[in-house]
Protein backbone atom coordinates (compact mmCIF):
# COMPACT_ATOMS: atom_id res chain seq x y z
CA UNK A 1 0.00 0.00 0.00
CA UNK A 2 1.44 3.38 -0.85
CA UNK A 3 0.22 5.89 1.49
CA UNK A 4 1.66 9.43 1.59
CA UNK A 5 3.96 9.67 4.51
CA UNK A 6 3.46 13.66 4.65
CA UNK A 7 2.20 15.41 7.74
CA UNK A 8 -1.47 16.82 5.87
CA UNK A 9 -2.42 15.33 3.33
CA UNK A 10 -4.53 17.96 1.50
CA UNK A 11 -5.68 15.77 -1.10
CA UNK A 12 -9.29 14.12 -0.84
CA UNK A 13 -9.27 11.63 1.73
CA UNK A 14 -12.69 9.81 1.58
CA UNK A 15 -11.13 6.45 3.49
CA UNK A 16 -11.79 4.12 0.42
CA UNK A 17 -8.97 4.33 -1.32
CA UNK A 18 -8.06 1.54 -2.69
CA UNK A 19 -4.51 -0.10 -1.79
CA UNK A 20 -2.06 -0.63 -4.97
CA UNK A 21 -2.07 -4.41 -4.78
CA UNK A 22 -5.55 -5.10 -4.98
CA UNK A 23 -5.96 -2.73 -8.02
CA UNK A 24 -3.15 -4.34 -10.38
CA UNK A 25 -4.97 -7.89 -9.19
CA UNK A 26 -8.33 -6.58 -10.28
CA UNK A 27 -6.28 -5.45 -13.42
CA UNK A 28 -4.63 -8.67 -14.29
CA UNK A 29 -8.61 -10.26 -14.46
CA UNK A 30 -9.07 -11.81 -10.75
CA UNK A 31 -12.51 -12.13 -9.96
CA UNK A 32 -13.15 -8.90 -7.98
CA UNK A 33 -12.42 -10.25 -4.21
CA UNK A 34 -14.29 -8.58 -1.75
CA UNK A 35 -12.83 -5.17 -0.76
CA UNK A 36 -9.62 -5.58 1.40
CA UNK A 37 -10.54 -4.24 5.31
CA UNK A 38 -9.60 -1.29 4.75
CA UNK A 39 -7.04 -0.05 7.85
CA UNK A 40 -8.82 3.28 9.00
CA UNK A 41 -12.22 3.76 8.07
CA UNK A 42 -14.60 3.81 10.62
CA UNK A 43 -12.78 1.88 13.03
CA UNK A 44 -10.35 5.20 13.01
CA UNK A 45 -13.60 7.69 14.48
CA UNK A 46 -13.48 5.07 17.52
CA UNK A 47 -9.78 6.10 18.26
CA UNK A 48 -10.07 10.07 17.90
CA UNK A 49 -13.65 9.69 20.02
CA UNK A 50 -12.34 9.99 23.28
CA UNK A 51 -10.03 13.09 22.46
CA UNK A 52 -13.15 14.69 20.54
CA UNK A 53 -15.30 13.74 23.25
CA UNK A 54 -13.26 14.96 26.04
CA UNK A 55 -11.96 18.26 23.73
CA UNK A 56 -15.77 19.01 22.47
CA UNK A 57 -17.23 18.12 25.79
CA UNK A 58 -14.91 20.84 27.68
CA UNK A 59 -13.47 23.56 25.03
CA UNK A 60 -16.64 23.53 22.62
CA UNK A 61 -19.45 23.02 24.59
CA UNK A 62 -17.71 25.70 26.59
CA UNK A 63 -17.38 28.21 24.13
CA UNK A 64 -21.15 27.33 22.79
CA UNK A 65 -22.51 27.68 26.54
CA UNK A 66 -20.36 30.88 26.90
CA UNK A 67 -21.96 32.23 23.81
CA UNK A 68 -25.57 31.82 24.92
CA UNK A 69 -24.94 33.55 28.26
CA UNK A 70 -23.36 36.48 26.65
CA UNK A 71 -26.89 36.92 25.62
CA UNK A 72 -28.12 37.42 28.90
CA UNK A 73 -28.47 39.49 31.99
CA UNK A 74 -27.92 36.56 34.79
CA UNK A 75 -26.06 36.25 38.01
CA UNK A 76 -25.29 32.67 37.58
CA UNK A 77 -28.18 31.17 39.67
CA UNK A 78 -31.50 32.97 38.90
CA UNK A 79 -33.09 30.44 36.51
CA UNK A 80 -34.92 33.03 34.91
CA UNK A 81 -32.33 34.70 32.91
CA UNK A 82 -33.00 37.73 30.60
CA UNK A 83 -32.01 37.87 27.16
CA UNK A 84 -30.60 41.52 26.19
CA UNK A 85 -29.04 40.45 23.31
CA UNK A 86 -25.63 41.87 22.17
CA UNK A 87 -26.05 44.56 24.81
CA UNK A 88 -22.99 42.95 26.90
CA UNK A 89 -20.90 43.54 23.79
CA UNK A 90 -21.70 46.79 23.24
CA UNK A 91 -21.24 47.32 27.19
CA UNK A 92 -17.68 46.48 26.54
CA UNK A 93 -16.93 48.70 24.12
CA UNK A 94 -17.82 51.82 26.55
CA UNK A 95 -16.07 50.08 29.62
CA UNK A 96 -12.80 51.85 30.42
CA UNK A 97 -12.26 48.83 33.01
CA UNK A 98 -11.62 46.59 29.32
CA UNK A 99 -9.67 48.96 27.72
CA UNK A 100 -7.22 49.42 30.99
CA UNK A 101 -7.20 45.36 30.77
CA UNK A 102 -6.69 45.59 27.16
CA UNK A 103 -3.61 47.82 27.24
CA UNK A 104 -2.20 46.32 30.37
CA UNK A 105 -1.96 42.81 28.74
CA UNK A 106 -0.14 44.49 25.61
CA UNK A 107 2.09 46.55 27.36
CA UNK A 108 2.99 43.33 29.52
CA UNK A 109 3.39 40.91 26.96
CA UNK A 110 5.61 43.46 24.74
CA UNK A 111 7.93 43.50 27.81
CA UNK A 112 7.64 39.73 28.81
CA UNK A 113 8.12 38.61 24.81
CA UNK A 114 10.86 41.10 24.46
CA UNK A 115 12.84 40.68 27.50
CA UNK A 116 12.47 37.01 27.66
CA UNK A 117 13.60 36.36 23.60
CA UNK A 118 16.69 38.88 24.42
CA UNK A 119 18.00 36.83 27.63
CA UNK A 120 17.58 33.40 26.62
CA UNK A 121 19.09 34.02 23.48
CA UNK A 122 22.20 35.65 25.06
CA UNK A 123 22.29 32.94 27.67
CA UNK A 124 22.06 30.26 24.83
CA UNK A 125 24.79 32.19 23.19
CA UNK A 126 27.17 32.60 25.83
CA UNK A 127 26.43 28.85 27.60
CA UNK A 128 27.12 27.59 23.83
CA UNK A 129 31.10 29.02 24.36
CA UNK A 130 33.53 27.48 27.26
CA UNK A 131 31.35 28.51 30.92
CA UNK A 132 32.61 27.01 33.74
CA UNK A 133 29.85 25.29 35.74
CA UNK A 134 27.57 25.66 32.42
CA UNK A 135 25.32 22.50 33.89
CA UNK A 136 24.66 24.09 37.03
CA UNK A 137 23.79 27.59 34.81
CA UNK A 138 21.25 26.06 33.18
CA UNK A 139 20.02 24.24 35.77
CA UNK A 140 19.11 27.32 37.69
CA UNK A 141 17.57 29.41 34.51
CA UNK A 142 15.30 26.31 33.90
CA UNK A 143 14.06 25.69 37.68
CA UNK A 144 11.54 28.17 37.22
CA UNK A 145 9.75 27.07 34.19
CA UNK A 146 8.72 24.26 36.23
CA UNK A 147 7.40 25.33 39.71
CA UNK A 148 3.55 25.81 40.06
CA UNK A 149 2.94 29.44 39.47
CA UNK A 150 0.72 29.73 42.93
CA UNK A 151 3.50 28.97 44.84
CA UNK A 152 5.77 31.39 42.63
CA UNK A 153 3.67 33.93 43.20
CA UNK A 154 3.49 33.31 46.87
CA UNK A 155 7.01 33.87 47.37
CA UNK A 156 7.26 37.09 45.14
CA UNK A 157 4.66 38.58 47.42
CA UNK A 158 7.33 38.37 49.81
CA UNK A 159 10.46 38.92 48.02
CA UNK A 160 9.09 42.27 46.51
CA UNK A 161 7.51 43.50 49.41
CA UNK A 162 8.97 46.41 50.98
CA UNK A 163 10.62 44.90 53.78
CA UNK A 164 11.09 42.20 51.17
CA UNK A 165 14.09 40.71 49.93
CA UNK A 166 14.57 42.31 46.68
CA UNK A 167 15.19 45.69 48.00
CA UNK A 168 17.40 44.37 51.01
CA UNK A 169 19.53 43.27 47.90
CA UNK A 170 18.95 46.60 46.36
CA UNK A 171 20.06 48.17 50.00
CA UNK A 172 23.30 46.15 50.05
CA UNK A 173 24.78 46.80 46.81
CA UNK A 174 24.24 50.42 47.35
CA UNK A 175 21.14 50.99 44.89
CA UNK A 176 18.96 52.47 47.87
CA UNK A 177 17.41 54.76 45.10
CA UNK A 178 15.78 51.56 42.99
CA UNK A 179 13.53 50.47 46.28
CA UNK A 180 10.54 50.40 45.90
CA UNK A 181 6.91 49.32 47.27
CA UNK A 182 6.86 47.37 43.74
CA UNK A 183 3.63 45.99 44.01
CA UNK A 184 1.98 48.03 46.34
CA UNK A 185 3.03 51.07 44.01
CA UNK A 186 0.65 51.32 41.16
CA UNK A 187 3.31 52.82 38.89
CA UNK A 188 5.73 49.99 39.21
CA UNK A 189 3.23 46.65 39.49
CA UNK A 190 2.20 45.53 36.51
CA UNK A 191 6.37 45.82 35.89
CA UNK A 192 6.74 43.78 39.30
CA UNK A 193 3.98 41.06 37.37
CA UNK A 194 6.45 41.26 33.97
CA UNK A 195 9.56 40.67 35.68
CA UNK A 196 8.14 37.59 37.86
CA UNK A 197 6.81 36.69 34.50
CA UNK A 198 10.36 37.05 33.08
CA UNK A 199 12.30 34.96 35.69
CA UNK A 200 9.84 31.89 35.33
CA UNK A 201 9.43 32.05 31.69
CA UNK A 202 12.94 32.70 30.50
CA UNK A 203 14.60 29.28 30.79
CA UNK A 204 12.03 28.41 27.90
CA UNK A 205 13.07 30.51 25.77
CA UNK A 206 16.65 29.69 26.44
CA UNK A 207 16.04 25.63 26.00
CA UNK A 208 14.59 26.68 22.73
CA UNK A 209 17.44 29.09 21.53
CA UNK A 210 19.64 26.40 23.10
CA UNK A 211 18.21 23.75 20.86
CA UNK A 212 17.76 25.79 17.56
CA UNK A 213 21.60 27.34 18.18
CA UNK A 214 23.12 23.85 18.75
CA UNK A 215 21.50 23.09 15.26
CA UNK A 216 23.39 25.54 13.07
CA UNK A 217 25.55 24.28 10.88
CA UNK A 218 29.59 25.15 11.97
CA UNK A 219 30.60 25.30 8.94
CA UNK A 220 29.01 28.83 8.43
CA UNK A 221 30.80 29.90 11.07
CA UNK A 222 34.27 29.12 10.51
CA UNK A 223 33.36 30.53 6.43
CA UNK A 224 32.55 33.57 8.30
CA UNK A 225 35.77 33.40 10.32
CA UNK A 226 37.57 33.06 7.50
CA UNK A 227 36.32 36.41 5.99
CA UNK A 228 37.53 37.61 9.00
CA UNK A 229 33.71 38.40 10.68
CA UNK A 230 34.20 38.63 14.89
CA UNK A 231 31.53 37.23 17.41
CA UNK A 232 29.58 39.90 17.54
CA UNK A 233 29.05 40.41 13.34
CA UNK A 234 28.58 36.49 13.21
CA UNK A 235 25.98 37.29 15.95
CA UNK A 236 24.43 39.36 14.21
CA UNK A 237 24.70 37.82 10.65
CA UNK A 238 24.53 34.15 10.90
CA UNK A 239 22.98 33.27 13.86
CA UNK A 240 19.95 35.63 14.56
CA UNK A 241 19.00 35.50 11.13
CA UNK A 242 19.44 31.41 11.09
CA UNK A 243 16.95 31.10 14.51
CA UNK A 244 13.85 32.40 12.46
CA UNK A 245 11.75 29.69 13.10
CA UNK A 246 12.52 30.31 16.77
CA UNK A 247 11.81 33.51 17.21
CA UNK A 248 8.32 32.61 15.46
CA UNK A 249 7.65 29.85 17.83
CA UNK A 250 8.49 32.09 21.06
CA UNK A 251 7.01 35.19 19.78
CA UNK A 252 3.55 33.09 18.89
CA UNK A 253 3.59 31.37 22.48
CA UNK A 254 4.63 34.60 23.88
CA UNK A 255 1.43 36.63 22.74
CA UNK A 256 -0.82 33.19 23.70
CA UNK A 257 0.47 33.30 27.23
CA UNK A 258 0.12 36.62 27.96
CA UNK A 259 -3.77 36.83 27.08
CA UNK A 260 -3.92 33.41 29.07
CA UNK A 261 -1.40 35.20 32.25
CA UNK A 262 -4.13 34.51 35.13
CA UNK A 263 -2.54 33.10 37.83
CA UNK A 264 0.73 35.18 39.06
CA UNK A 265 -1.85 38.57 38.49
CA UNK A 266 -4.62 37.21 40.63
CA UNK A 267 -2.28 36.20 43.52
CA UNK A 268 0.43 38.37 43.29
CA UNK A 269 -1.69 42.18 43.32
CA UNK A 270 -5.39 40.70 42.51
CA UNK A 271 -4.92 43.34 39.49
CA UNK A 272 -4.48 46.19 41.67
CA UNK A 273 -3.47 48.10 43.57
CA UNK A 274 -6.77 50.27 42.10
CA UNK A 275 -6.98 48.15 38.28
CA UNK A 276 -4.10 49.27 37.80
CA UNK A 277 -2.70 45.45 36.66
CA UNK A 278 -6.23 44.38 36.04
CA UNK A 279 -5.96 41.49 32.97
CA UNK A 280 -8.76 40.84 31.23
CA UNK A 281 -8.69 37.13 32.55
CA UNK A 282 -9.10 38.70 36.27
CA UNK A 283 -11.54 40.73 35.23
CA UNK A 284 -13.53 37.99 33.85
CA UNK A 285 -13.11 36.41 36.71
CA UNK A 286 -14.23 39.54 39.04
CA UNK A 287 -16.81 39.46 36.73
CA UNK A 288 -18.38 35.85 37.48
CA UNK A 289 -16.94 35.13 41.31
CA UNK A 290 -17.29 37.85 42.78
CA UNK A 291 -19.96 40.23 41.25
CA UNK A 292 -22.00 37.54 39.81
CA UNK A 293 -22.21 39.40 36.19
CA UNK A 294 -22.18 36.01 34.72
CA UNK A 295 -23.72 37.41 31.34
CA UNK A 296 -21.05 40.08 31.02
CA UNK A 297 -18.36 37.55 32.06
CA UNK A 298 -19.06 35.26 29.20
CA UNK A 299 -19.00 38.41 26.81
CA UNK A 300 -15.95 39.07 27.92
CA UNK A 301 -14.39 35.48 27.65
CA UNK A 302 -15.37 35.53 24.22
CA UNK A 303 -13.82 38.73 23.54
CA UNK A 304 -10.59 37.26 24.66
CA UNK A 305 -11.45 34.06 22.70
CA UNK A 306 -11.93 35.92 19.15
CA UNK A 307 -8.86 38.11 20.22
CA UNK A 308 -6.71 34.55 21.13
CA UNK A 309 -7.95 33.05 17.62
CA UNK A 310 -6.93 36.23 15.65
CA UNK A 311 -3.66 36.96 16.78
CA UNK A 312 -2.59 33.45 16.54
CA UNK A 313 -4.33 33.24 13.00
CA UNK A 314 -2.54 36.57 12.17
CA UNK A 315 0.65 34.95 13.33
CA UNK A 316 0.46 32.15 11.90
CA UNK A 317 0.50 33.70 8.82
CA UNK A 318 2.89 36.28 9.32
CA UNK A 319 5.72 33.56 10.00
CA UNK A 320 4.62 31.43 7.44
CA UNK A 321 4.23 28.66 9.55
CA UNK A 322 2.86 25.26 7.69
CA UNK A 323 4.09 26.25 4.46
CA UNK A 324 7.17 23.95 4.88
CA UNK B 1 30.81 30.48 16.87
CA UNK B 2 33.28 31.61 19.53
CA UNK B 3 36.29 30.70 17.40
CA UNK B 4 39.92 30.92 19.00
CA UNK B 5 39.61 32.80 22.49
CA UNK B 6 41.94 33.81 24.84
CA UNK B 7 42.19 33.56 28.69
CA UNK B 8 40.84 36.84 29.04
CA UNK B 9 38.15 36.57 26.63
CA UNK B 10 36.94 33.59 28.71
CA UNK B 11 37.26 35.20 31.68
CA UNK B 12 34.94 37.83 30.39
CA UNK B 13 32.36 35.56 28.88
CA UNK B 14 32.28 33.85 32.25
CA UNK B 15 32.19 37.29 33.94
CA UNK B 16 28.70 37.55 32.25
CA UNK B 17 27.12 34.31 32.03
CA UNK B 18 27.47 34.54 36.05
CA UNK B 19 25.89 37.93 36.16
CA UNK B 20 22.62 36.63 33.86
CA UNK B 21 22.33 33.85 35.94
CA UNK B 22 22.54 35.41 39.23
CA UNK B 23 19.26 37.15 38.88
CA UNK B 24 17.35 33.92 38.34
CA UNK B 25 19.28 32.25 41.22
CA UNK B 26 19.01 35.13 43.58
CA UNK B 27 14.90 34.49 44.74
CA UNK B 28 15.90 30.53 44.78
CA UNK B 29 18.26 31.25 47.02
CA UNK B 30 16.00 33.78 49.06
CA UNK B 31 12.53 31.24 49.13
CA UNK B 32 15.31 28.50 50.77
CA UNK B 33 16.71 30.98 53.45
CA UNK B 34 13.30 32.33 54.56
CA UNK B 35 12.00 28.94 55.02
CA UNK B 36 14.83 28.45 57.67
CA UNK B 37 14.71 31.54 59.19
CA UNK B 38 12.16 32.41 62.60
CA UNK B 39 12.13 30.00 64.37
CA UNK B 40 14.85 27.71 62.08
CA UNK B 41 14.06 24.89 59.84
CA UNK B 42 13.51 21.75 62.20
CA UNK B 43 10.35 23.56 63.58
CA UNK B 44 9.21 25.41 60.41
CA UNK B 45 9.49 21.96 58.36
CA UNK B 46 7.81 19.97 61.18
CA UNK B 47 4.97 22.41 61.36
CA UNK B 48 4.36 22.36 57.87
CA UNK B 49 3.92 18.22 57.79
CA UNK B 50 2.40 18.05 61.23
CA UNK B 51 -0.06 21.20 61.38
CA UNK B 52 -1.30 20.73 58.12
CA UNK B 53 -3.05 17.85 56.29
CA UNK B 54 0.26 17.60 54.35
CA UNK B 55 0.41 13.68 53.56
CA UNK B 56 -3.43 13.38 52.65
CA UNK B 57 -2.92 16.80 49.85
CA UNK B 58 0.50 15.02 48.89
CA UNK B 59 -1.86 11.53 48.29
CA UNK B 60 -4.57 13.79 46.55
CA UNK B 61 -1.89 15.29 44.28
CA UNK B 62 -0.37 12.07 43.04
CA UNK B 63 -3.68 10.79 42.79
CA UNK B 64 -4.84 13.42 40.71
CA UNK B 65 -1.46 13.66 38.68
CA UNK B 66 -1.64 9.79 37.77
CA UNK B 67 -5.32 10.13 36.70
CA UNK B 68 -4.35 13.11 34.29
CA UNK B 69 -1.06 11.46 33.29
CA UNK B 70 -3.29 8.39 32.50
CA UNK B 71 -6.25 10.12 30.62
CA UNK B 72 -3.84 12.35 28.62
CA UNK B 73 -2.00 9.50 27.54
CA UNK B 74 -4.58 7.35 26.83
CA UNK B 75 -6.64 9.44 24.85
CA UNK B 76 -3.69 10.92 23.39
CA UNK B 77 -1.99 8.05 22.02
CA UNK B 78 -4.73 6.63 20.70
CA UNK B 79 -6.10 10.01 18.75
CA UNK B 80 -2.16 10.36 17.83
CA UNK B 81 -2.16 7.10 15.67
CA UNK B 82 -5.31 7.97 14.01
CA UNK B 83 -4.72 11.35 12.96
CA UNK B 84 -0.56 10.08 11.71
CA UNK B 85 -1.53 6.14 10.27
CA UNK B 86 -5.51 5.98 9.69
CA UNK B 87 -6.51 7.75 6.82
CA UNK B 88 -11.02 8.71 7.55
CA UNK B 89 -12.91 11.74 6.44
CA UNK B 90 -12.68 14.64 8.32
CA UNK B 91 -9.18 14.39 9.49
CA UNK B 92 -7.82 16.86 9.24
CA UNK B 93 -10.96 19.56 9.97
CA UNK B 94 -11.18 17.25 12.87
CA UNK B 95 -7.62 17.28 14.07
CA UNK B 96 -7.55 20.91 13.78
CA UNK B 97 -10.51 21.70 15.37
CA UNK B 98 -9.03 19.85 18.47
CA UNK B 99 -5.89 21.85 17.92
CA UNK B 100 -7.65 25.47 18.65
CA UNK B 101 -7.61 24.05 21.88
CA UNK B 102 -3.86 25.30 22.11
CA UNK B 103 -5.04 29.13 22.34
CA UNK B 104 -7.92 28.67 24.36
CA UNK B 105 -7.43 31.32 27.66
CA UNK B 106 -8.89 28.09 30.38
CA UNK B 107 -9.82 31.12 32.54
CA UNK B 108 -12.20 31.62 29.31
CA UNK B 109 -14.52 28.87 30.46
CA UNK B 110 -14.72 28.99 33.85
CA UNK B 111 -18.21 29.64 34.14
CA UNK B 112 -19.23 27.03 31.83
CA UNK B 113 -16.94 24.56 33.83
CA UNK B 114 -18.65 25.62 37.05
CA UNK B 115 -22.26 24.35 35.40
CA UNK B 116 -20.88 21.39 33.68
CA UNK B 117 -19.18 19.91 36.81
CA UNK B 118 -22.80 21.41 39.19
CA UNK B 119 -24.76 19.75 36.32
CA UNK B 120 -22.66 16.84 36.36
CA UNK B 121 -22.80 16.28 40.03
CA UNK B 122 -18.98 16.60 39.90
CA UNK B 123 -18.40 19.16 43.02
CA UNK B 124 -15.60 16.81 45.11
CA UNK B 125 -14.85 14.58 43.11
CA UNK B 126 -11.37 14.15 41.53
CA UNK B 127 -12.83 14.14 38.14
CA UNK B 128 -13.88 17.51 38.03
CA UNK B 129 -10.05 18.57 38.47
CA UNK B 130 -9.07 15.72 36.30
CA UNK B 131 -11.18 16.22 32.88
CA UNK B 132 -10.90 19.93 32.32
CA UNK B 133 -7.10 19.62 32.79
CA UNK B 134 -7.17 16.78 30.24
CA UNK B 135 -9.19 18.34 28.18
CA UNK B 136 -6.92 21.90 28.26
CA UNK B 137 -3.84 19.76 27.86
CA UNK B 138 -4.78 16.68 25.43
CA UNK B 139 -4.49 19.54 21.88
CA UNK B 140 -0.86 19.78 22.78
CA UNK B 141 0.43 16.05 24.08
CA UNK B 142 -1.66 15.10 20.59
CA UNK B 143 -0.23 17.74 18.22
CA UNK B 144 3.12 16.71 19.33
CA UNK B 145 2.60 12.53 19.39
CA UNK B 146 0.85 12.91 15.99
CA UNK B 147 4.24 15.01 14.48
CA UNK B 148 6.02 12.07 16.57
CA UNK B 149 4.11 9.06 15.11
CA UNK B 150 4.27 10.59 11.77
CA UNK B 151 8.07 9.54 11.64
CA UNK B 152 7.25 5.78 12.13
CA UNK B 153 7.53 4.34 8.78
CA UNK B 154 4.31 3.13 6.98
CA UNK B 155 5.96 0.33 5.95
CA UNK B 156 6.05 -1.18 9.80
CA UNK B 157 2.52 -0.43 10.19
CA UNK B 158 1.87 -2.43 6.84
CA UNK B 159 4.04 -5.78 7.99
CA UNK B 160 1.66 -5.96 11.44
CA UNK B 161 -1.15 -5.42 9.44
CA UNK B 162 -0.19 -8.80 6.99
CA UNK B 163 1.19 -10.13 9.66
CA UNK B 164 -3.48 -9.95 10.35
CA UNK B 165 -2.46 -7.69 13.53
CA UNK B 166 -5.47 -5.88 13.81
CA UNK B 167 -5.16 -1.85 13.77
CA UNK B 168 -5.75 -1.92 18.13
CA UNK B 169 -3.19 -4.64 18.03
CA UNK B 170 -0.83 -2.64 15.85
CA UNK B 171 -0.93 0.33 18.03
CA UNK B 172 -0.27 -1.37 21.64
CA UNK B 173 2.27 -4.07 20.11
CA UNK B 174 4.21 -2.02 17.29
CA UNK B 175 3.56 1.92 17.91
CA UNK B 176 3.96 1.65 21.35
CA UNK B 177 7.01 0.17 22.02
CA UNK B 178 8.51 2.51 19.37
CA UNK B 179 6.75 5.70 21.08
CA UNK B 180 8.99 5.52 24.33
CA UNK B 181 10.54 8.81 23.82
CA UNK B 182 7.55 10.83 23.13
CA UNK B 183 5.63 8.54 26.08
CA UNK B 184 8.48 10.41 28.07
CA UNK B 185 7.52 13.83 26.95
CA UNK B 186 3.60 13.44 27.34
CA UNK B 187 3.99 12.04 30.99
CA UNK B 188 6.11 14.90 31.70
CA UNK B 189 4.26 17.44 30.32
CA UNK B 190 0.66 16.29 31.79
CA UNK B 191 2.46 15.79 35.28
CA UNK B 192 3.38 19.58 35.26
CA UNK B 193 0.12 20.47 34.57
CA UNK B 194 -1.34 18.01 37.14
CA UNK B 195 0.92 18.58 40.21
CA UNK B 196 0.95 22.78 39.75
CA UNK B 197 -2.60 23.21 39.29
CA UNK B 198 -4.67 25.70 41.72
CA UNK B 199 -7.41 26.85 40.50
CA UNK B 200 -9.28 23.67 39.49
CA UNK B 201 -8.76 21.73 42.71
CA UNK B 202 -9.92 25.48 44.31
CA UNK B 203 -12.83 25.62 42.90
CA UNK B 204 -14.05 21.93 42.54
CA UNK B 205 -12.94 19.85 45.35
CA UNK B 206 -14.53 22.62 48.46
CA UNK B 207 -14.01 19.59 50.75
CA UNK B 208 -10.98 19.87 52.62
CA UNK B 209 -9.81 16.33 52.87
CA UNK B 210 -9.39 16.44 48.76
CA UNK B 211 -7.82 19.21 48.78
CA UNK B 212 -4.06 19.39 47.05
CA UNK B 213 -0.60 20.32 47.96
CA UNK B 214 -0.69 23.89 46.64
CA UNK B 215 -3.39 25.18 48.74
CA UNK B 216 -1.02 24.05 51.95
CA UNK B 217 0.75 28.09 51.94
CA UNK B 218 -3.10 28.67 52.79
CA UNK B 219 -2.65 26.95 56.24
CA UNK B 220 -0.18 29.91 57.60
CA UNK B 221 -1.66 32.26 55.61
CA UNK B 222 -4.32 34.68 57.95
CA UNK B 223 -6.14 38.03 58.24
CA UNK B 224 -3.75 38.57 61.74
CA UNK B 225 -0.83 38.23 59.88
CA UNK B 226 1.47 35.39 58.44
CA UNK B 227 3.78 33.05 59.47
CA UNK B 228 6.29 33.90 56.58
CA UNK B 229 8.83 31.29 57.58
CA UNK B 230 6.30 28.53 57.31
CA UNK B 231 4.78 29.43 54.41
CA UNK B 232 7.82 29.21 52.66
CA UNK B 233 8.45 26.53 54.32
CA UNK B 234 5.61 25.08 52.64
CA UNK B 235 6.72 26.47 49.43
CA UNK B 236 9.79 24.40 49.11
CA UNK B 237 8.00 21.19 50.02
CA UNK B 238 5.48 22.03 47.20
CA UNK B 239 7.95 21.94 44.61
CA UNK B 240 10.27 19.61 45.79
CA UNK B 241 8.96 16.54 44.63
CA UNK B 242 8.88 18.36 40.79
CA UNK B 243 12.52 19.72 41.43
CA UNK B 244 14.23 16.19 42.00
CA UNK B 245 11.65 14.75 39.20
CA UNK B 246 13.36 17.25 36.87
CA UNK B 247 16.67 16.82 38.17
CA UNK B 248 16.65 13.11 37.63
CA UNK B 249 14.81 13.53 34.14
CA UNK B 250 16.37 17.21 33.29
CA UNK B 251 16.68 15.58 29.11
CA UNK B 252 13.24 14.50 29.40
CA UNK B 253 11.95 17.79 30.75
CA UNK B 254 13.28 20.29 28.43
CA UNK B 255 12.37 17.76 25.46
CA UNK B 256 9.09 17.92 27.09
CA UNK B 257 8.70 21.54 27.21
CA UNK B 258 10.83 22.33 23.65
CA UNK B 259 9.19 19.03 21.55
CA UNK B 260 6.70 20.80 20.02
CA UNK B 261 8.74 24.10 18.74
CA UNK B 262 11.85 22.34 17.54
CA UNK B 263 12.09 20.16 14.89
Amino acid sequence: MTMSPTLDTSGPEDGTGTPGDSRARRAHGHPPTPRPKRRGGRTAYLYVLPALILVVGVVYLGIGYNGWVSTLDWNGIDPNPESVGFDNYTKIFSDSIFWDSLSHVAVFGVIVILVQMALGLAMALIFSGPIFGRNIYKIIVFVPVILSPAAVSIAFRQLLSPDGQVNEALRFIGLDVLTNAWIADPKTALIALAVINIWQWTGFSFILYQASVSQIDQNLYEAAQIDGAGTWRIIRSIVIPQLKGTHATLALTGVIGALKTFDIVFLVTGGGPGRSTEFLTTYIYKQAVQQFNSGYAAALAMVLLVLALTLTAFQMRAYRFGED
Amino acid sequence: MFGRISLRQRLVYQVVATVLVIPFLFPLVAIVAISFSGQGPLANYTAVITQTPFFTFLLNSAVISAGTIALIYAVTMLAGFAFAKLKFTGRRLLFNAILVGLVLPSIALMVPMFIIVRQLGLFNNFLAVILPLSAVTVPLTLLLARNYLNGIPDEVIEAAKIDGATSFGTLVRIVIPLSRPITAVIIVWAFLQAWNEFFLPLLFLQDQNLQVLTQVPQFFTSTYGSDVPKIFAALVLVCLPIVITYLLLQKFFEKGLTAGAVK
